[in-house]
């Protein structure tokens, strides 16, 4: 017995590393496969750090909306939340006159507040996150249709230095070491773990569960916030759609949740976040320097992430799926 | 003792007779409000909606027909937000059939909407991903291909199939798929198999039923009910712009709460969900068009108006755990 | 005389209309195993569950050694010296051992908002090493230990701290053979400290032998206490029922031969990781037993003649030649299944009692056209739940409604209307109260009679040597020993040839 929990153990120690390694397959794998296809025009180490730079915005999203997932929760107004905090911290950068703090600040506190109003609603009403998200992103999009007035929001270039290297990274950087201390060094990551393995259970231990899933959903929705500031910076403007549109910028971020939710038995999941995002960047710029037409990306994102969630999901015999 | 078993008994009746009003206003509020909402527009429109009924009944059909199939699916608990994809390839099958055979349009849009349905189904039953990802993620595969078909210029339909385009034809066929599901659903044992996957999908597949077969071939019908409403969509239009179809999904769902549909389906769905719901949000959105409100006022309203019915019907006692 | 521990005082308790209390008060020693017994929905767990914060008492009061404690949850249960180890898994997965232990009292180890991982992981290891569970590694995940360990790391969590009452509620009904002794010998050791144990079992020789009092609980009254030496296990009974157990509880033929008619025969059935290489028959008129620890594969025997296992190879046939390969074939050649896991695998549970009656029979109600009547569908419910005196308000009442022994009802008055010649029988008694107990042994004993044949499968030995025209004993997923009916059979002798 004791022998076979060595044993045990040593897996545990190199599964991280066989996790690492199959991330680095991956990354390796698919600049392989596209480097084939056009050698001219993609790949070169400049590209790669750009591709890197591209899949920043999501990954940041990601390890936030991963505190979510973990739960067994789920948001739909992923996208609307980057548009409203987006269009909110623009409009206190430019129309405040508050400049790198009013885009920052004015960003992640809409964000935080569309995630505590997630989080709210999905306590009090009692009903599935999935649904109550669907039903807010309907009123965010308004309300930032409202704030916006109708009219696309530009950031000033002299605003923009979050955009570009080495605002961003810095950003990013700041906000990865922050989800992992929250993940691994405080109670906040364990209660949400143990929320996600066994609801019941958890609140029995005294963990105050709906309160740590409104913070789920705050902290998810703060990191949405720095997601948007970053997208606005890389992107210089948004415009606030209507009509749910705004769901297609929620494909990103939960690709890179589903590679965090498989590599979690690695015990990595938040690398493992980063590195996907790098990875489904990758194959975005490959097709793009394949000169694929811009409508099939929505084909190609739609099909990433069934193939991701596809190869992610470990089907269990009997298993109830809904 | 005696005594004893009686006060129980009698407080036992006390609450099934709440239970029963509980259960009651819930069967009835979504048809009263249907007939308040109806009444409260047509006196703030002075009549305008009235007026114009044939145009709110044009816009009834589609989301009608394919809330059908998207009522099968969420009874066993499933979820499918690819609808208004399904509907718009269906419509440029039906655009590019139309000009060889109407028949083959009609049997081509059907075919097409079943087979998304069956990559849907497949990759719900047999990959065991959860529905509303699999949807999700095909509502957008499938939504870049009719951008791809469609981005340059409408996909336009051969002229003849205006000749379809008559109140008796879309009625009737709406009324014919209603009429067909709602006897299937209430007096064949597929109902019972249906609301039973929903209630207790471990225990349905142990009493006998093939739940994995039955899942797939939900999809499939609700993929093919759509195809066959892309035909009415194209019969009203004549062409599939890049738009076809947008939001669809949105719209039956917001329609199947608004008329009463617990959102997670089993013993305690009613067929009537579907037509009050689709009639319900109809005129709902055509009575505030009519009052001049903005498209993201209406929105705000719709999305207000969606949890709160979402939060009235949901049957919270069936979900042990809230996700 | 001892002193006196916990007081507890005029305690009631309501769920909505049911009074799962009512007015309950008495004294719990210092230094002793007290045994918390009665029949389902007495109020046993409710009682153990309001004193260590799951759930609120409406009124009364528990005094702990004078104090008078209302612990909000388990947490602050822990802090007045209270704990728990429940019957289900309490340890969760995604956690490490020691956040396992420790959840809830992370606060010694944090600083700042910063946890200390190593710290907290060195206690665990020191505890565990204490406790003799040297090969459990705290930083380890918890899913990465079977069962057993798991319970263990629970063990460890509810006494590390030397609480001065430790509940254990029904955790034994899910522990092998050695699991139960460690959790005995950890029992003994809390009271020799001078502690308490509040011990809760459906299992009365288990109770007579552990505990040194008896408290009996019966529709949330309380009945009596008693000293576990002055009574036995028929006494038990008659306070838990509230009078004598009449009839026969078992059948009482001994001596018949079984028939050599066999009506299902399986052939080196195989399961991955379950079962292995299993042949036996099964013959008209027989009830065949199954025995061993829950984990032997004795459960997914069941499973396998029903066609609902994955992967299974080898061959289930019936006289007729046909093969079981999955449940709708089962059905059809009228095998009926009713599962360990009652609420998830046998009823439907958010379903009216009608609809989960009528289920597997709906080909058989329709008419020509296929088509159902709501009044047909009633009536055969109504007769089917008459027959198995089910009580209920009507065949409308969602099943969720039902006791468990009432849920069971359902389950086979569903395949009564069925009228299934192979009922495969999986715990058909577990959690079940003595009276519908008793109505389901003399149910199996008339279809016995009327040639149809049973195969049961309990973890209760008692129960198969009364019933069983023969017993299999399962070990490791293989079969370790076959007895045949005997009045003199000893429930030992199962027990060396289990584990």
């Amino acid at each position: 017995m004791a022998s076979s929990n060595e044993t045990k153990t040593k897996k545990g120690m190199s599964g991280t590393v066989k996790g690492y390694l199959i991330l680095f397959g991956l990354v390796v794998l698919s600049w392989a496969i596209f480097k084939i296809l056009t050698p001219g025009n993609f790949g070169s180490p400049a590209n790669l750090l750009s591709y890197f730079e591209a899949s920043l915005l999501a990954a940041v999203g990601a390890v936030g909306f991963y505190f979510v997932m973990v739960m067994g929760m789920f948001d739909f107004s992923i996208g609307a939340n980057i548009m409203l905090s987006a269009i909110v911290g623009c409009v206190f950068a430019t129309r405040f006159g508050l400049g790198y703090a009013g885009l920052i600040v004015g960003s992640i506190i809409t964000g935080a507040i569309v995630g505590l109003l997630n989080g709210f609603f999905y306590v009090k009403l009692r009903i599935p996150s999935m649904i109550v998200t669907t039903g807010l992103a309907l009123i965010y999009e308004s309300v930032a249709n409202y704030i916006a007035g109708g009219v696309e929001q530009t950031l000033p270039s002299s605003l923009r230095a979050l955009g570009q290297m080495p605002g961003n990274m810095i950003l990013a950087v700041l906000a990865f070491v922050l989800a992992y201390v929250l993940l691994n060094y405080t109670k906040i990551g364990t209660y949400t773990y143990a929320i996600g393995s066994n609801e019941f259970v958890a609140k029995n231990m005294g963990i105050n569960v709906n309160l740590y899933k409104v913070l789920a959903f705050v902290i998810s929705g703060a990191f949405f916030g720095i997601m948007a500031v970053l997208t606005i910076s890389y992107g210089s403007s948004m415009v606030a759609v209507t009509g749910m549109a705004s769901m297609s910028r929620n494909f990103v971020p939960t690709m890179g949740c589903f590679f965090g939710l498989a590599f979690k038995k690695y015990g990595m999941p938040l690398p493992a976040i980063i590195i996907g995002e790098f990875v489904i960047n990758i194959i975005f710029f490959g097709f793009i320097a394949l000169g694929a037409p811009t409508a099939i990306q929505d084909v190609i994102t739609g099909l990433a992430l069934l193939i991701v969630v596809t190869m992610t999901t470990k089907v269990t015999k009997g298993e109830i799926v809904k | 003792m005696a005594g004893k078993n009686n006060i129980a008994a009698d407080s036992k009746e006390l609450a099934l007779k709440k239970q029963s009003r509980m259960s009651l206003i819930r069967a009835a509020l979504p048809i009263v409000g249907l007939v308040v909402v109806f009444l409260v527009f047509n006196i703030l429109t002075h009549g305008g909606l009235w007026a114009s009924r044939n145009l709110v009944l044009n816009q009834v059909y589609v989301t009608m027909i394919s809330a059908t199939g998207v009522f099968f699916i969420m009874t066993m608990g499933g979820l499918d937000f690819s609808q208004g994809s399904i509907l718009g390839i269906a419509s440029i099958v039906v655009c590019l059939l139309s000009g060889v055979n109407m028949g083959l349009a009609i049997l081509g849009g059907i075919a097409s909407g079943a087979a998304i349905g069956a990559i849907n189904g497949y990759f719900y039953v047999n990959r065991k991903i959860k529905s509303f990802i699999v949807t999700i993620c095909t509502m957008f595969l499938f939504r870049g291909f009719i951008k791809y078909m469609a981005s340059n210029s409408p996909v336009a339909a051969n002229m003849r199939v205006y000749d379809f385009d008559t109140m008796p034809i879309k009625l009737g066929l709406t009324v014919v798929v209603l009429a067909v599901a709602y006897v299937v659903f209430r007096y064949t044992k597929f109902g019972v198999y249906l609301k039973a996957i929903g209630a207790g999908e471990k225990a349905a597949k142990f009493a006998g039923i093939r739940t994995d077969r039955m899942k797939f071939f939900i999809y499939v019908l609700a993929g093919a009910i759509t195809g066959l409403a892309a035909f009415i969509n194209i019969a009203k239009n004549g062409s599939a712009t890049a738009n076809v179809g947008n939001q669809l999904e949105t719209q039956i769902l917001i329609a199947l709460v608004l008329g009463g549909m617990p959102i997670s389906g089993g013993a305690k769905v009613r067929f009537e969900n579907v037509i009050v719901g689709a009639l319900l949000y109809t005129v709902l959105n055509n009575g505030l068009t009519m009052m001049g409100l903005t498209t993201q006022t209406m929105q705000l309203v719709q999305g207000v108006i969606f949890l709160i019915f979402v939060a009235i019907f949901a049957d919270r006692e069936s979900l042990s755990v809230i996700k | 005389m001892s002193e006196i521990r916990l007081q507890v005082q005029n305690v009631c308790k309501s769920f909505g209309i049911t009074k799962a209390l009512k007015d309950v008060s008495f004294n719990i020693n210092k230094g002793e195993v007290h045994a918390l017994i009665g029949e389902n929905g007495s109020g046993k767990s409710t009682l153990t569950n309001s004193l260590t914060g799951i759930y609120q008492k409406d009124s009364g009061k528990f005094i702990l050694d004078g104090e008078e404690i209302h612990p909000k949850n388990q947490v602050e249960a822990n802090n007045a010296g209270v704990s728990i180890i429940v019957q289900e898994l309490g340890t969760l997965d995604g956690l490490t051992v020691a956040e396992n232990i420790f959840l809830g009292h992370e606060e010694r180890f944090v600083k700042m908002g910063i946890k200390n991982t190593n710290a907290m992981n060195r206690e665990a290891n020191a505890l565990l090493k204490q406790y003799g569970f040297d090969r459990i590694k705290a930083s380890e995940m918890v899913e990465h230990y079977n069962f057993e360990d798991r319970k263990l790391v629970e063990i460890v969590k509810a006494t590390y701290f030397d609480p001065k009452i430790v509940v254990i509620d029904e955790t034994t009904t899910a522990l092998s053979q050695e699991g139960r002794e460690e959790l005995y010998k950890q029992m003994n050791s809390i009271r020799d400290k001078g502690n308490t144990v509040i011990f809760i079992s459906h299992d009365l020789p288990e109770v007579l032998r552990m505990s040194d009092t008896i408290t009996v609980l019966r529709d949330g009254v309380y009945i009596d206490t008693v000293k576990s030496a002055d009574i036995d296990e028929d006494g038990l009974k008659k306070l838990m029922v509230g009078r004598e157990v009449t009839g026969h509880y078992y059948r009482t033929d001994y001596g018949e031969k079984i028939s050599d008619e066999v009506v299902m025969s399986v052939r080196n059935v195989t399961v991955p990781g379950q079962i292995h290489d299993i042949s036996f028959d099964l013959h008209k008129g027989e009830i065949l037993g199954f025995g061993g620890l829950s984990e032997s594969g004795m459960h997914e025997i069941g499973k396998a003649c029903f066609g609902a296992s994955f992967d299974r190879e080898g061959s289930v046939t019936l006289a007729d030649g046909t093969q079981i390969k999955d449940i709708p074939t089962a059905i059809k050649h009228s095998i009926a299944y009713t599962s360990k896991d009652r609420d998830n695998e046998s009823i439907v549970i958010n379903q009216s009692i009608r609809e989960n009656i009528c289920l597997p029979s709906l080909d058989e109600l329709a008419n020509g056209m296929h088509l159902l009547s709501d009044k047909k569908m009633k009536e055969f419910a109504n007769k089917h739940a008459a027959e198995m005196s089910t009580k209920m308000q009507s065949v409308e009442q969602f099943v969720s409604d039902l006791s468990g022994g009432n849920k069971q009802k359902v389950v086979l008055a569903r395949w009564i209307g069925k009228d299934s010649d192979i009922l495969v029988l999986d715990s058909p008694t577990r959690g079940i109260d003595i009276k519908v107990k008793q109505d389901i042994y003399q149910l199996m004993d008339r279809m016995r009679k009327e040639g149809k044949s049973i195969i049961m499968i309990s973890e209760e030995l008692m129960e198969l040597i009364g019933m069983c025209d023969r017993i299999i004993i399962m070990k490791d997923g293989a079969i370790s020993n076959e007895l045949m009916r005997d009045p003199d059979m000893d429930e030992n002798y199962l027990i060396a040839s289990m584990v």
